[in-house]
């Protein structure tokens, strides 16, 4: 069946994101107003706006209320959902209320959901499935006994993570014996506090990896192709901060052999939709599964530059029960691209977030460069939400030149009202090994001395301003001449005090 | 006359001996505490060239109380006398710690209430230069005597002059009341304190160990005491401050404050930016000073006491050219609740505004008094007594606009429309009611919420009808409490004209000697 | 009035970073300075508005003023930021003396202005803070408010944690100045 209607429960970027290709494919857009961004700039986008603002529950973010999104989806007659990414995404049981109540949610099915959410599942299914994995706890480990003795057999270091995680969260390093106790308490602590579930399991570490990843697409027919790789290694505290495709890492062999791994992954969960597999690819070229995310990822677009291919089109195509109009031998990568996550941080102190309203924002515009951002002048980044302002994608013909122009767009790139990470991507774009290729998920930490660029004159012309505002601020307010005259004249309340 | 004769070669010499008194080593003295001496302050203070001195040549006292010698030099460690300021006549006195530690004898004395007379008698503005290690001991109670004669010539001037108080050094003891009394008190940070009781007091009689910085500095007197209403970092900018601060003043109580011409780029233009504001959620604080500098003439803000009570805003400013007095609640800090010190601070400079012809803004966005047993036991009803007097007292004309809430007895406070408020106006997410949604909802329906399945479901049910059916700003429009509700777009064009309105305002107070504030 | 007022003039300011590198500008600013001994035309374009940039050996370099305390300055030129204080040549003298006196530093502790609830901490053990910079997100009269920290430091201790009921001036944090 075609899709009509289309909700968006999302915000920012990714909502105006669907909501043109939605436009494209002449889809009616729905998307929610909150509180929060009562003026965001995604609401003026869509066609038609559900008000979430009237009434809310502090406890119980907007995008997070699974009742009310499908309830209102319901009363305005949508017939398709749409998650983007981060918040009711990979939700289980979302995807499931939306099938229980004729809704189509645009996205794999539930229990694909489900069984890649859960690590343990996870890992699983890629050994049955002769996918390479690290070693490790075959499922969550119960004690921090259990974990010493599985920790003894792989050898340190190992990594403890989260079996509900991500993002970093509740992920702990253990160098030596004597300090998984401690580790073990830790991160079941904070596994507990974020995800309500203190499972972890264990895992050989990698200490220099590449993080690599798959974009798989497949239909509802059996259909399953892999849209290339994308190098996501440059890294914060596991924090993505910039993505490009391909990877400079893999050669045509390597690049097959990593896809169909991770086809034979999808294929496990007779996957359907847009989904991501990441692998960990040591310095020797062997890879290992981490997981796979069952949405639509941030740097989507990096694929989208490389392959032509409209990945938001494709799940709302495959989500109305399409089959895929192309096969494997079809995909043809062309180009280079990178991705710049430009966040609102400040990564001269810590990559902090740093609050604002974006007073103005501008970006130079030629055929090799795509902007995706969420904000315009006079938005305002809240602490509500995630501190991205916008993506920078870049799409050249060769590495080199995608880097080229990455320089001048960067250089280019305005933005006032809030400190920025355009700071660091400068930083980067001046690494000669970066620009070599030659990096890993240590980049930021061993090889980027410093987060941020300035150009040796920078710092003397940002001087020569400051003086030059103080001088010009005592002297305008010492020019400006003093209106003398009128002050003689007494008004009537003057004079009044004056006699009492 | 023979400018070589002897009367005029007399007359050279001690003009020489006098110069020599300022020469390199006290320069040298004082730079090396990072502190200026008394003739660099009178020269970065007044316009250029126009400082005339009065009283250089008068000499210590010379009764010997035997208590030690005095040491005998010019002008007995102060500078007075008068110039201009931005082209207006200003009178001064500069204390000069290189002589006796700037100590206050009985000639010290005589001369700055000498210049205060000036001032007072020329309704010129009086600015004290404070850098004086406190009464001079071997003078005794003559000394003694000097201060009170400063005090009561302080008081004399006290809405009549604007007097300005700059510590540049230490002030102590019985130094801290003349500046106390002034209007305004400006401090430098790390380099000058006032205390009545030093650390060495302190110490033997507390036996509590206290610097210099922690007991009286100017972060001190700036946050915690209120004592101060201005702070620099360094002496230029304490002065050049000082000339900032009277731009905005008359020189005396039957004048006008200057009007300055407007900024090519002042425009009365609607500025959509006010409309962004006040947050949607009306529990969400934001900076109401964003509200002030979109609202008054560009760059013309002049806060005071920035850092002590931050839960009310006051500062000058000028609209369309014209000096006003801003009064704001600051929703950021405490919510905007107004409690004991914010009270006190907005009733001050209410007072002072309206000694000094200065017309009164009022930017309103109060949920109430702040709750707490130390707030009644310290007495929030007469402190809280004194804002609410200010403004009924205050003749100047005074606009109240309401930006957001306006709730219970603090509605009455912030110089509401029966307070004798000439204009209220109140922008469209104005609250005006008894009490918030929330308090008046559990109390107009205990017990139907006792009853309640989902309580809590229902109180926010509730507490959302009575926000749009009770708290809003259309009730009190009808019934003539407010005189508009205005798109705050529009806020700087109907200010202009309201203020313009009130030029010629005219009331009648019933005679008296002065009215009973509650102190 | 008879007498004439003049401008007030100081021979040359001076920029002081926080690396305690000197600029030294001539009085009165031109928009040509010089630099490494030659005379160079700075362009600068201002919009209060929109964007400035300065255009310094035919490149343009985006500027903007993002913190101005009285002398205090903080500059974003092409998304890094510095800060300075603008100096005279008497007050940067002051600012040296007051250097060598040592300035105590010391722990300060941050205590709630009123009672309420502790909604969000923003800083953890050992995260360096900045004057002015939020630390600590405290509800009280329905009303959320930003706890402001009044020094710049290191975070000693948190003696909160989220969703703590506080009274008026318990301890929040404890800070190191720096």
């Amino acid at each position: 069946m075609k899709i009509k209607s289309l909700l968006i429960a999302n915000r920012g970027e990714i909502a105006i994101r669907i909501i043109r290709t939605a436009r494209k494919m002449g889809i009616r857009s729905y998307v929610i107003k909150t509180i929060k961004e009562p003026n965001a700039w995604y609401l003026e986008e869509a066609d038609e706006i559900i008000d979430f603002s009237e009434s809310f529950d502090d406890n119980l973010p907007e995008f997070l209320d699974i009742d009310r999104i499908i309830s209102s989806a319901k009363e305005h007659k949508v017939e398709a959902i749409h998650p983007g990414y981060g918040f009711l995404a990979e939700n289980p049981d979302f995807a499931r209320r939306c099938e229980e109540e004729r809704i189509i949610f645009i996205g794999p099915s539930h229990d694909a959901i489900y069984r890649m959410g859960h690590k343990t599942i996870a890992k699983e299914l890629a050994r049955k499935h002769n996918v390479p994995l690290l070693g490790g706890s075959p499922g969550s480990v119960a004690n921090a006994e259990e974990a010493r003795k599985i920790a003894h057999k792989i050898g340190y270091p190992i990594i403890l993570k989260a079996a509900a995680g991500g993002g970093g969260r509740g992920m702990r390093v253990v160098e030596k014996e004597k300090d998984i106790e401690r580790m073990f308490t830790l991160a079941t602590n904070e596994a507990e506090k974020a995800f309500n579930n203190p499972d972890v399991f264990l895992e050989r570490f990698v200490r220099e990896p590449r993080h690599i990843e798959f974009q798989i697409l497949g239909d509802q027919h059996g259909n399953l192709v892999h849209l290339g790789e994308r190098e996501c290694s440059i890294q914060r505290k596991h924090q993505k901060l910039l993505e490009e495709s391909p990877s400079p890492a893999l050669d045509k062999k390597l690049r097959k052999k990593m896809g169909d791994a991770a086809i034979d992954i999808a294929k496990s969960v007779d996957y359907y939709s847009a989904g991501t597999v990441e692998f960990l690819l040591d310095e020797d070229n062997s890879f290992s599964f981490m997981e796979m995310n069952t949405r639509i990822q941030v740097e989507h677009p990096v694929t989208e530059m490389v392959t032509g291919i409209d990945l938001i089109e494709q799940m709302i195509l495959i989500a109305e029960g399409k089959k895929l109009a192309f096969t494997q031998e079809d995909i043809k990568l062309n180009g280079w691209a990178i991705e710049w996550r430009i966040n609102a941080e400040d990564v001269q102190s810590g990559f902090s977030p740093s609050l604002g309203t974006i007073e103005k924002i501008s970006w130079p515009e030629n055929e090799h460069i795509r902007v995706d951002t969420g904000v315009r002048d006079g938005s305002v980044i809240t602490p509500y939400y995630d501190s991205m302002i916008a993506k920078l994608i870049v799409h050249a013909e060769t590495r080199e030149k995608a880097l080229q122009q990455s320089s001048m767009a960067i250089r280019k790139f305005w933005i006032k009202g809030t400190k920025t990470t355009l700071a660091f991507c400068r930083a980067v774009l001046q690494n000669s090994n970066f620009r070599k290729g030659k990096f890993n998920t240590s980049f930021i930490s061993k090889e980027l001395k410093l987060t941020y660029h300035a150009e040796p004159d920078e710092a003397m012309l940002a001087a020569f301003f400051a003086t030059y505002d103080y001088a010009r601020g005592v002297q305008q307010f010492e020019e400006k001449p003093l209106q003398l005259e009128k002050s003689k004249v007494i008004a009537p309340w003057v004079l009044k005090k004056r006699l009492r | 006359m023979d400018v070589k004769g002897k009367n005029f070669t007399r007359f050279l010499k001690r003009q020489q001996v006098y110069e020599k008194q300022h020469d390199s080593k006290s320069l040298g003295k004082q730079h090396a505490k990072g502190k200026l001496t008394a003739w660099e302050r009178i020269e970065i203070l007044f316009d250029e060239e126009t400082f005339e001195e009065v009283d250089a040549f008068v000499s210590p006292d010379r009764t010997d109380t035997g208590f030690g010698k005095v040491q005998q030099v010019y002008g007995d460690g102060v500078i007075i006398g008068h110039g201009l300021i931005r082209g207006r006549l200003t009178f001064a006195y500069a204390q000069d710690f290189t002589v006796m530690g700037g100590s206050l004898g009985s000639v010290h004395a005589a001369k700055i209430m000498k210049i205060q007379d000036m001032a007072l008698k020329m309704g010129a503005p009086m600015i004290g230069l404070i850098d004086s290690g406190g009464a001079r001991i071997q003078e005794g109670v003559a000394s003694l005597a000097g201060y009170a004669g400063i005090f009561y010539r302080n008081v004399q001037s006290s809405g009549v002059i604007p007097q300005i108080s700059v510590i540049l050094g230490p002030a102590a003891g019985g130094a801290v009341y003349s500046p106390s009394i002034t209007d305004f008190v400006f401090m430098t940070n790390h380099t000058s304190y006032m205390f009545v009781t030093g650390p060495n007091v302190v110490k033997e009689v507390l036996n509590e160990d206290v610097s210099l910085n922690d007991l009286g500095g100017a972060d001190v007197h700036s946050k915690k005491s209120g004592v101060a209403h201005l702070v620099y970092e360094d002496e230029e900018n304490t002065l050049m401050g000082v000339r900032q601060m009277l731009s905005y003043l008359p020189s005396n109580n039957m004048e006008n404050p200057p009007e300055m011409e407007l900024s090519e780029d002042e425009t009365l233009d609607v500025e959509e930016k006010l409309r962004a504001v006040v947050p949607d959620d009306p529990n969400k604080p934001y900076d109401v000073k964003d509200v002030i500098k979109l609202i008054v003439d560009k760059r013309s803000f002049y806060e005071i006491s920035e850092n002590y009570a931050q839960n009310v805003v006051i500062g000058l400013g000028r609209l369309d050219g014209k000096v006003i007095g801003i009064v704001a609640n600051q929703p950021k800090v405490l919510a905007g609740t107004l409690d004991i010190n914010s009270s006190n601070k907005g009733a001050r400079f209410i007072r002072f505004c309206d000694a000094f012809n200065i017309p009164l803004l009022i930017l309103e966005d109060v949920p109430g008094f702040l709750p707490g047993i130390d707030q009644e036991h310290n007495g929030i009803i007469r402190h809280g007594a004194k804002m609410l007097y200010a403004f009924a007292d205050a003749t100047v004309p005074r606009i109240t606009m309401i930006l957001r809430k306006s709730y219970g007895g603090a509605y009455c406070v912030m110089n509401s429309k029966n307070l004798g408020g000439d204009f209220n106006f109140a922008w469209p997410t104005a609250e005006i009611a008894v009490m918030g949604p929330e308090g008046a909802v559990a109390i107009l329906y205990r017990k139907e919420l006792a009853d309640a399945d989902d309580p809590v479901a229902m109180k926010k049910e509730l507490a959302a009808k009575y926000r749009t059916e009770i708290a809003n700003p259309y009730i009190a429009d009808e019934r003539g409490f407010i005189d508009e509700v205005i798109d705050p777009a529009e806020t700087r064009l109907k200010l202009v004209r309201a203020f313009e309105a009130l030029e010629t305002k005219f009331i009648d107070n019933p005679s008296r000697k002065h009215g009973n504030i509650p102190l | 009035m008879a007498r004439e007022a003049k401008n007030k003039q100081t021979i040359k300011l001076i920029a002081l970073s926080t690396t305690n590198k000197a600029y030294e500008f001539k009085k009165p600013l031109e928009k040509i300075i010089k630099y490494q001994g030659k005379p160079v035309d700075i362009r600068l374009h201002e919009d209060p508005n929109g964007f400035s940039y300065i255009v310094w050996k035919n490149k343009k370099y985006m500027l903007d003023v993002i913190e101005k305390n009285q002398n205090r300055y903080t500059i974003m030129i092409n998304s890094v930021w510095h800060s300075f204080t603008v100096e005279t040549p008497i007050s940067l003298k002051r600012r040296r003396f007051l250097e060598e006196q040592g300035d105590s530093s010391s722990s300060v502790v941050i205590e709630a202005p009123m009672p309420g609830k502790i909604i969000d901490i923003l800083v953890e053990e050992g995260s360096e803070i900045k004057e002015g910079e939020p630390i600590i997100i405290l509800e009280a009269m329905k009303m959320q408010n930003e706890i402001t920290s009044h020094v710049t430091g290191v975070v000693k201790s948190v003696e909160v944690k989220k969703n703590d009921l506080v009274m008026k001036d318990d301890v929040l944090i404890e800070i190191q100045k720096t």
